[in-house]
């Protein structure tokens, strides 16, 4: 009797910690649960330590889930028995997304109420305001978007397809169609590796000395993800913004306007070579960079060291398959690259033109068509 | 698989592979419960050598599918020998008998996941580097990863005679599907404390004695905590004690040896540049 009080105690002890784990925001599905529980079941954990690791590898599936497991099981179980994340933050690891983490809930509703929401309308008042595209414009980047995927440099793609001419024969087909003309083979089919537009990365500069440039930059990055298939957007100021998900809304001024919520640092200062620094510290996005045709948005004004800017600049064009660096200083034909900052990055960049608006830009987009 | 946890780790332990007790807990757990076992972890902390010495320890064959942008179902599962079949019906034709089905065993082709199923006793399946592969690969796992089974329309549905031991690896450079994730026991491998990490120096470098296996150790971590683009790995680190070993074999003196192999730790050329300028605090005592 006892015995089977206890065992009911456990499971409700167990069952309090699952709970637990949800409300906490790490939602584990039933069926992982029961994967939970069939190893406590197989294995019987010896103590909390081994319990610990038994519901690490099947409650998480990822490091940041850590971040909430390791919490909540010290809670219901005792003390931590290792050091389990890393202490210190690892280069390449994406900054928790801010209200991703369930575990932040409970702080925000700790710390929020009113101070929150002043700092939160303090910044509301700053926030541009990316106004609706003209008529003029509105026709260029309808020519931008047929135009701008035959102008981005293409690579052979590893998978092959069936095609009409190419190096190598499509055995399996040939062997196929043969079957119908009893094992006679009469035409060969070939398959060829297709050419595949490479990926496309715009790094666009959204400080405040390029306020009147930003808008028309961030409409081209908008045609850009509007027409091409692999095209990553980020935006700089003091820190660096994903934008490429608000840009997929269809209609430009809409998906252009949505930014004035996501990006917090426009027409503030700059921070070039922190921002780029940034972009190279996370292993996803540096993938994003890898054999692209990368394109920054800048006017290349650095305030303080350039060291960082420099460096940043370097392995970027490392990176990627061109980099070439659009500023609005260089429509200017009087326009030399002498500032210290682009002085430094002069040596790592195939390119450096004039762009100050939709216009220019897509007069650069023909001439990287030509090339 | 070996009965319990301390066995495992023993056996694991003698092939050469020191593991913390939650991979041990997670590679244990993978095996009683038959889940597919996904490792993530920083380049070079081990684990696609997880794959390895498992198979040595279960006594099993390792069958590696290494993933690459582009891999599709005919790389990965089966292909019909094309050229086979021809020939067979042109043979058939000349012999003047029938040709019968073209679509049986002896024409087929294998490939990587569909030999881990029919393995006999089972067998260890390394899917590396899951994160190259493209999205659509993974959709494509999910049944097998599921229900160890795997569809081929000519033939029927093909089920493992015994479970396969699957270990997948990502160095996350892409998010995996939660589909996937689902149906495997997660663990991530972090950078071993140092003296665990010492002992691995040890077992990797023959003849290395445990004060210079500290001193060594001290170094990489201060070297993991410096601002580098790419953090050396355990693979790192142990081809740098052995690369020291030899020069100070050679005779020259230690911080000498450890600065002139510093190339085998660290592979870029602006952290070389940044491990130069801390050559002081970092190789010093």
């Amino acid at each position: 009797m006892t015995e089977q009080a206890l065992a009911g105690r456990v499971r409700d002890h167990v069952r309090g910690f699952l709970r637990d784990l949800h409300e906490q925001g790490l939602r584990v599905p039933v069926a992982r649960q029961r994967v939970f529980l069939r190893a406590i079941e197989a294995v019987g954990p010896r103590d909390a330590t081994h319990l610990y690791w038994i519901g690490a590898s099947t409650l998480t599936t990822s490091r940041e889930d850590l971040e909430v497991y390791s919490p909540t099981f010290e809670r219901w179980f005792g003390e931590l028995p290792v050091r389990t994340v890393p202490d210190q933050e690892l280069p390449g690891e994406e900054s928790p997304a801010p209200g991703g983490k369930g575990d932040e809930a409970p702080s925000a509703a700790v710390f929020g109420g009113a101070a929150g929401l002043a700092a939160g309308s303090g910044e509301r008042e700053s926030r541009p305001v990316f106004g609706p595209a003209s008529e003029d414009e509105r026709a260029v980047l309808a020519l931008l978007r047929r135009e701008l995927p035959g102008a981005i440099p293409a690579v052979r793609s590893r998978r092959r397809r069936p095609g009409r001419r190419g190096h190598w024969i499509d055995v399996a087909r040939v062997c196929r169609e043969s079957w119908r003309t009893h094992g006679e083979i009469v035409t060969l089919r070939r398959r060829h590796r297709p050419r595949r537009r490479r990926r496309v990365l715009l790094l666009i500069d959204v400080s405040g000395s390029m306020k009147q440039h930003s808008a028309g930059y961030l409409r081209f990055a908008h045609a850009a993800v509007a027409c091409l298939d692999r095209v990553e957007v980020f935006t700089f100021g003091t820190r660096l913004t994903r934008v490429t998900g608000p840009l997929r809304a269809r209609e430009v001024d809409v998906a252009v306007g949505s930014l004035s919520e996501v990006v917090l640092d426009a027409e503030g200062g700059t921070r070039i070579g922190g921002a780029l620094q940034e972009f190279l510290g996370n292993a996803r996005y540096v993938t994003m960079a890898r054999g692209a045709l990368v394109i920054v948005l800048s006017d290349g004004l650095e305030r303080g060291d350039c060291e960082p800017m420099r460096a940043a600049v370097r392995r970027l064009s490392l990176l990627g398959h061109r980099l070439l660096w659009w500023t609005p200083l260089a429509c200017d034909p009087a326009y030399r690259p002498v500032t210290r900052g682009m002085a430094a990055v002069l040596g790592d960049v195939d390119a450096i033109a004039g762009v100050r608006d939709l216009r220019t830009a897509y007069g650069q987009v023909q001439t990287l068509a030509r090339e | 698989m070996p009965a319990d946890q301390e066995t495992l780790g023993r056996r694991l332990g003698e092939e050469g592979y020191l593991a913390d007790e939650g991979l041990l807990t997670a590679v244990h757990l993978a095996g009683v419960l038959g889940l597919p076992l996904l490792l993530e972890g920083e380049p070079g902390v081990g684990k696609t050598e997880v794959a390895n010495v498992l198979a040595r320890v279960l006594g099993r064959e390792l069958i590696r599918l290494q993933c690459y942008e582009g891999l599709d179902a005919s790389q990965a599962l089966y292909e019909w020998d094309y050229p086979k079949q021809l020939l067979s019906l042109r043979a058939a034709e000349v012999e003047g008998r029938g040709v019968g089905d073209l679509y049986r065993e002896e024409f087929l082709l294998q490939r990587p996941l569909l030999r881990a199923l029919r393995a006999a006793s089972g067998a260890v399946l390394l899917i590396d580097e899951i994160d190259r592969a493209d999205s659509e690969f993974e959709a494509f796992l999910l049944e097998f990863l599921g229900d160890f089974q795997i569809t081929v329309p000519e033939l029927g549905t093909i089920r493992a005679q015994s479970v396969p031991f699957v270990v997948l690896t990502s160095n996350r450079t892409r998010e995996l599907h939660d589909a996937l994730k689902r149906r495997c026991l997660y663990h991530w491998i972090p950078f071993p404390d140092a003296e665990r990490e010492q002992a691995i120096l040890q077992a990797q470098a023959p003849g290395l004695d445990a004060r210079s296996a500290a001193r060594l150790v001290a170094a990489v971590h201060r070297i993991r905590g410096l601002a580098l683009l790419k953090r050396p790995g355990i693979a790192e680190s142990a081809s740098w004690a052995r690369g020291v070993q030899a020069l100070a074999g050679e005779g020259a003196g230690w911080p000498e040896a450890m600065r002139r192999a510093a190339g085998l730790l660290v592979k870029h050329e602006e952290d070389l540049a940044l491990v130069r300028q801390h050559a002081a605090e970092v190789f010093g005592d």
